[in-house]
């Protein structure tokens, strides 16, 4: 859900560019407009400058020729009141008919601060008069309450500032109201995308502006959830399988196994029957014990196996495996060795305690397994700062390079994706590889020091 | 060797008579004869009541319940040890049997041997002696008054003592591991103890040994554990 805010942030920078530019612009046509529109000079100055030009002569008043040009350029007028009369006693060619002649005191106030009859007039002081320039009526509009108060004028940059403020907050809060509904929108949709990639089902409201997306990540979810209960459907029936048939064949096997090893021990037959009765236990206990690491293997595979991981003292489960085997007198072939430093005495690992003492036996019974004439197994464990070291080492056969690079790098035939029966190794191996993995650790297969095998599960330490 | 439990009364349940017929000649091999079999729990019921077993052998999948259900009934008359011998192999069917009081759970198939040795053990615990002297090389251990008589000084044992000696005698002649007698000891989980254990081993040695710089009866497994060694009878 990093992506919304990554979002909001962007829009808020794409707005406030935006606003600036918007800003900008406009104070820069402002500028050029206002710039064009005053290119003739302002009406007060002209009425002034042109005031000063008027001259008397003989025969009255008269303005020079330029200005009277421009005058009519510009469709304006222009007349003089006497002081003391308050009458008109000039005037240019072009004053309108219905122009009174006579002006009293509030009609110059009227004309200086606004129009005579509709027209925009501005006023200019001259030594014999008060001339009044006159435009046409859509030259000019005239404010004709020019006044401020003194602090409004004085505060004006702050209220600027103030009003600018308010109208970005305003702008602002708009904004957040309608992108926060686009977001809303937007929200499922990304988390519905995020739980597809975590492989999870999802169910998405298909409304608002982004149903149709909605709809096509519930479509894949559904496809996906479909693919997954097939797949889980295809595991479950292989594993369930693999558990009836070695359920079944638990019973028969118990008959032999128990008749074979009653006709083993009978002294009325010969030795040579007695031993082909003992043959028949010692298969049908590998039988046995196939068909359990069957089912384990399979249930490990398909993560069917029920795990039950606590802080455990990896170092007790170890021991207690250990002394089992030798509890049980196994053969004088074989001696067991604790080679685990006497200062070493807890190692906390989260572990489930029986699949952990099943992988361990297994690697000790792998040694007995492997070395017919007898060995010596050796029992270490060790830590580093992260992890925990478990290794079962022997001085029997041993295997070749080869063959330890086929135990290290070719799958069991239970867990390869292709259709193969050569076997690199034992199904023994092959649980221990996977009670390693549930409890995210590895093993290692080499030679050992002693001369043999060596394998070692590589646990993270709790 | 004689079979000074071949008089126990065995009831047997299961289904497959087959099995039932090895059982019994497994059995009568090892010298029980009080025997009496079952191939349902209804069966089973009925036959216990007469029959007042002293010891039981239940399957678990049988045609009208399950053998959980069976061992509850049968111990709310008489509490006797129970084995399950089941096809049953997951870890929460053990769980369950041993959860329910079962005494030892074996998955089929199995050995005859190992089902004599583990009913033995049970019925070695369940009906044992009177008796609660043990005797060793140099003195004789009186689990019921807490004490050990070596040259005939009466010598107290301390609690942790007496739990540390009841672990090694309960599993008499074999390894018991270092965290188990801590545990007997200190409870769950008992981290950072082995020293200790240690000096309390050296304490018992002292009571119970003639000699306990070279100790004959409480002998040391080198990092493993420690391992109770009696006179034999």
């Amino acid at each position: 859900m990093k992506s919304i805010p990554k979002l909001i942030k962007r829009f808020v920078a794409i707005l406030l560019i935006s606003l600036f530019l918007f800003l900008l612009t406009n104070f820069f046509i402002l500028f050029i407009i206002s710039k064009n529109m005053t290119a003739s000079g302002s009406p007060y100055t002209t009425a002034n400058e042109t005031a000063k030009k008027l001259q008397r002569t003989e025969n009255g008043y008269c303005l020079d020729k330029d200005t009277l040009t421009k005058l009519n350029e510009w469709g304006a007028w222009a007349f003089l009141i006497d002081d003391t009369t308050h009458k008109i006693v000039w005037c240019t060619d072009n004053l309108p008919n219905h122009i009174p002649e006579k002006y009293s005191l509030s009609d110059i106030s009227d004309l200086t601060l606004g129009y005579i009859q509709d027209y925009p007039t501005y006023t200019g002081a001259s030594e014999y008069g008060l001339f009044v320039i006159g435009y046409p009526k859509d030259r000019y509009w005239k404010s004709m309450y020019p006044t401020w108060d003194y602090y409004f004028i004085k505060n004006f940059p702050k209220t600027l500032i103030f009003v600018f403020s308010v109208n970005l907050a305003l702008i602002f809060f708009i904004y957040i109201i309608t992108s926060s509904k686009l977001i809303k929108s937007v929200k499922p949709i990304i988390a519905g995308i995020q739980a597809l990639g975590e492989d999870k089902s999802i169910h998405i409201k298909e409304t608002g502006i982004f149903s149709e997306l909605a709809m096509n990540i519930n479509h894949t979810s559904d496809i996906l959830e479909s693919q997954k209960y097939q797949l889980r459907k295809k595991e479950t029936a292989r594993a369930n399988w693999i558990a009836g048939v070695s359920h079944d064949i638990r019973t028969p096997l118990s008959m032999v196994m128990g008749y074979a090893s009653q006709l083993k021990h009978d002294i009325r037959l010969t030795d040579d029957e007695r031993e082909k009765a003992a043959v028949i236990v010692k298969q049908s206990s590998r039988i046995g014990n196939l068909i359990n690491d069957l089912n384990l293997a399979s249930k490990l595979e398909y993560n069917m196996q029920p795990t039950s991981l606590y802080q455990e003292n990896i170092i007790a489960i170890v021991r207690q495996v250990v002394v089992d085997f030798i509890n049980i007198t196994i053969s004088d072939k074989y001696k067991i060795e604790w080679k685990t430093d006497n200062d070493l005495s807890v190692c906390l690992v989260n572990a489930d305690k029986n699949l952990m003492k099943r992988a361990v036996s297994n690697l000790i019974q792998n040694s007995i397994n492997h070395n017919e004439n007898g060995c010596t197994i050796y029992v270490h464990i060790q830590t580093t700062e992260k992890e925990c070291l478990i290794t079962v080492s022997d001085d029997g056969v041993g295997a070749t390079d080869e063959e330890i690079d086929k135990i290290n790098n070719t799958p069991h035939y239970m867990v390869c994706d292709h259709n193969t029966f050569k076997q690199a190794h034992g199904l023994g191996l092959l649980i221990v590889k996977q009670i390693a993995s549930v409890h995210n650790g590895s093993i290692t297969i080499k030679h050992s020091r002693y001369g043999g095998f060596e394998a070692s599960i590589i646990l993270p330490l709790s | 060797m004689t079979n000074v439990y071949a008089d126990k009364r065995i009831l047997l349940v299961d289904d497959e008579p087959e099995i039932l017929n090895m059982l019994i000649s497994i059995l009568n091999s090892e010298g029980f004869y009080h025997i009496k079999t079952a191939q349902n729990m209804k069966e089973a019921l009925a036959l216990a009541d007469s029959f007042i077993p002293e010891f039981a052998i239940l399957d678990i999948m049988l045609p009208d319940g399950d053998g959980f259900m069976l061992m509850e009934q049968l111990k709310k008359t008489n509490d006797y040890p129970v084995i399950f011998l089941t096809a049953r192999g997951e870890n929460e069917d053990k769980f369950k049997g041993f959860g329910l009081g079962a005494d030892d759970y074996i998955v089929k198939p199995f050995l005859p041997q190992e089902l004599i040795f583990r009913m033995m053990a049970i019925l070695k615990r369940t009906y044992k002696n009177e008796n609660h002297f043990v005797k060793l090389h140099d003195s004789i251990i009186d689990f019921e008054r807490a004490e050990v008589i070596k040259d005939n000084i009466h010598i107290p044992l301390t609690a942790k003592e007496h739990n540390i000696l009841e672990v090694l005698y309960r599993n008499l002649g074999r390894i018991v591991t270092i965290d188990a007698l801590c545990e007997a000891a200190w409870g769950e989980n008992p981290f950072g103890y082995e020293n200790s254990l240690m000096s309390h081993i050296s304490r018992i040695r002292t009571k119970i040994e003639k000699n306990p710089a070279s100790p004959t009866s409480l002998v040391t497994i080198k990092g493993l554990g420690y391992k109770l060694v009696v006179e034999e009878n």
